[in-house]
């Protein structure tokens, strides 16, 4: 067995050839596999690249004539000869191994396109070999097909800007002495309230009337670092932003009810409570303003009556979207986070791939997404036997793993995310149009996330409105889900490495300053529960401040422990990024 | 495929010309030829991907290889390892779906 290291370049594991593999290298350079790529057929619809002489070659054993009915088929690099490899029986390909060598350990797996070592008796890569496959798939893909079209189209909101270290920042005297002469000093009560040693910025919220599913939300966006960070640091001043739109205002004469419209900012709104809550005062606040602006924006939801707690969450963030837009002509794209603070935080983008089952045509669109909102697995008929058959295996259940679960019964969020991620049949009835057939075909649908938000939400799909049936149900079913997540496996690095086989190969959009150095690492820091019914229900949220966790119910705020929140029905969760980087401005911002 | 390297004689596939290839064969012949094949091994990963099994296989891996460490697993051991469970733990439903497959091309090919 050959002693194989892994390193990392460029975030990337390159595992070492092992002795084999290297002594044929030095000894052959890369032009026998880059010869291989003759050999290399990609067959639709998986795009699945294998070694044939001939297309429709039936490949057999030199030696004993299986068609790899139940072995695996290798072929040498060396000498082109095809051989069987069943462990642990009979392996031809071992022997031949052994009977040539030196020089014939290196063999090609038929059916995958896999470099494999007879003498070790493991998968062995190569770099250049990789790169022979991948082009094969890549150029197999977008035969025949425009080019404009054929190249996956970079999102153009993904700009590269320089990424620049960290400096820490103290202010100097003069800048000290600014401080205190435009600021006024937080109450003497806050000493006080201190004592009890409860952290900054934890403050109930009353209940107005069935607004719990809007103080739930604002609990969880008042401590999102990002955006806390951003109103505490005055980044959007309301007094100034009210003195703009009113001078605006008066000098265009507009109608009144324009007017009154201009003034509403839900962003300076949110400045307004996020002083208040992080002022020190401990007594409960009434965001009464608040709901009064955003019963504007979203005029349809103005009512006492129970609302959605993501609804109210996409809304809010569209209303500071809106608002600010409309002021400052910014850019529009979303995906960026240029264009306000709501999306600068929280919004990613996401990339689907819709690859022709008949020809294996692959087309990709981008979207700008603010949240993922999952799907809760149904109960399946499959998973009832794997739960008996699983019961005899047993390996480490800790409550961070990531293996899907959900043949135990449990759902998980990673489960979730595997589904949202995995490859799913559009069937007869949403044929999708194919550039290359020029007819619609059964296709193949695949989500990844192209970049990662700074914040990400995700909200569980507890509610279903059924329009055909013409009801609605919640789904009270648990979801476990872990206080650290890795979104690694979801990116589309990930997802097009894994659709593409074991392989080295740096992929289109894999730039150095992207996805790859940048950490995919993320934690807990809030979750939206849900309890009770659809219609007759209460929102609670928790939240993780110092690594202790609080539940926040409307205006009572307690201290709770980690099992509590482990066991709550989580609605939404968010996870903010554990590594933050810099990137140099353009120009200064403003709010 | 061009070779530098010492060349065998092509291998002839058949030893002895009474050798008659058995049904089996003959059937993972017309499979691969008709290109069917390729189709159930499709139709094979998509419903075991769906059920949950090629992630139960994964995670059977990953427990194996950190138990005796990632640098001492070869793929031949992952085989060897998973291979009676993973067998024995394909659900009915994919075994019947993908035998009723089968069994249509066998109708169709009249073997």
């Amino acid at each position: 067995m050959s002693l194989k290291i892994d390193h990392r370049i460029n975030g990337q594991i390159f595992p070492q050839p092992c002795p084999h593999l290297a002594e044929f290298r030095s000894r052959n350079g890369a032009k026998p596999f880059r010869a291989l790529q003759d050999c290399l057929r990609v067959k639709p619809p998986s795009g699945r690249a294998a070694i044939r002489r001939d297309p429709d070659e039936v490949p057999r054993c030199g030696e004993c004539g299986d068609s790899g009915g139940r072995t695996r088929l290798y072929a040498c690099v060396g000498c082109a000869g095809v051989h069987c490899h069943a462990p642990p029986g009979p392996s031809h390909a071992a022997a031949h191994a052994e009977s040539m060598a030196p020089g014939h350990e290196i063999a090609v797996d038929l059916d995958r396109a896999e470099l494999f070592c007879c003498a070790c008796r493991d998968q062995v890569y190569d770099r250049d070999f990789d790169a022979a496959v991948v082009l094969a798939q890549t150029a197999a893909s977008t035969l025949h097909a425009p080019s404009s079209i054929a190249r996956s189209p970079h999102p153009e909101n993904l700009r590269k800007r320089r990424r620049v270290d960290y400096r820490p920042w103290t202010p100097d005297p003069r800048e000290r002495a600014l401080m205190v002469s435009c600021s006024s000093p937080l109450n003497a009560a806050v000493s006080v309230s201190r004592s009890n040693n409860l952290p900054w910025g934890l403050r109930g919220l009353n209940n107005l009337g069935n607004t719990c599913f809007m103080n739930s939300v604002l609990q969880a966006l008042l401590h999102t670092p990002p955006l806390r960070n951003y109103f505490l640091s005055d980044r959007h001043n309301r007094y100034f932003c009210q003195k703009k739109s009113g001078a605006s205002n008066d000098a265009t004469k507009r109608v009144v009810a324009k007017n009154a419209d201009a003034r509403i900012c839900l962003a300076c709104d949110m400045d307004a409570m996020f002083s208040a809550v992080f002022s020190g005062d401990r007594t409960t606040y009434s965001p009464a303003r608040f709901l009064y602006s955003w019963w504007q924006h979203a005029a349809n939801l103005a009512s006492y009556e129970q609302q959605d707690a993501h609804e109210f969450f996409i809304s809010m963030l569209d209303g500071i979207h809106e608002k600010v837009e409309k002021d400052r002509r910014k850019p529009q794209s979303q995906g960026n986070g240029d264009c306000c603070i709501a999306h600068r935080v929280f919004s990613g983008i996401l990339r689907s791939d819709v690859m022709c089952m008949a020809c294996g045509f692959t087309s990709t669109t981008y979207d700008p997404c603010v949240d993922i909102s999952l799907d809760l697995e149904p109960n399946q008929g499959g998973s009832a036997k794997m739960a008996s058959t699983k019961s005899n295996y047993s390996y480490s259940g800790e409550a961070d793993c990531t293996n899907s679960s959900q043949n135990y019964g449990i759902s998980t969020l990673m489960g979730c995310l595997d589904r949202f991620t995995r490859p799913e049949r559009l069937g007869s009835d949403q044929k999708f149009f194919c550039q290359q057939c020029q007819v619609r075909q059964e296709s193949l649908k695949q989500m990844s996330i192209r970049k990662l938000p700074l914040v990400s939400c995700f909200h569980i799909k507890r509610f279903e409105h059924s329009s055909v049936r013409k009801m609605s149900r919640k789904v009270d079913r648990y979801l476990q889900f872990p206080f650290s997540l890795d979104m690694a496996p979801y990116l589309s690095s990930s997802i097009l490495r894994s659709r593409f086989g074991n392989r080295i190969f740096p992929f289109d959009g894999d730039e150095p300053d992207a996805s790859n150095e940048l950490s995919s690492e993320f934690e807990l820091f809030a979750v939206v529960t849900h309890t009770g019914k659809l219609d007759a229900g209460h929102y609670v949220t928790y939240l993780r401040l110092s690594n202790q966790w609080y539940k926040c119910d409307d205006a009572w705020i307690t201290e709770v422990n980690e099992s509590t929140v482990r066991a709550a029905q989580g609605y939404m969760m968010f996870y903010v990024q554990k590594v933050l980087y810099y990137k140099a401005s353009e120009k200064q911002v403003a709010a | 495929m061009r070779t530098s390297i010492n060349r065998p004689p092509t291998p002839v596939a058949e030893e002895d010309e009474d050798h008659q290839p058995t049904l089996q064969e003959i059937i993972n012949i017309k499979l691969i030829e008709s290109g069917e094949k390729e189709r159930l091994k499709e139709l094979l990963r998509e419903r075991l991907i769906e059920c949950g099994w090629r992630d139960e296989m994964k995670a059977l891996c990953r427990a194996f290889a950190r138990k005796k460490g990632r640098n001492n697993v070869t793929v031949d051991d992952l085989v060897q390892v998973i291979t009676p469970k993973g067998r024995a733990s394909v659900p009915d439903s994919v075994k019947a779906e993908l035998l009723q497959r089968i069994r249509t091309f066998l109708a169709s090919a009249s073997i």
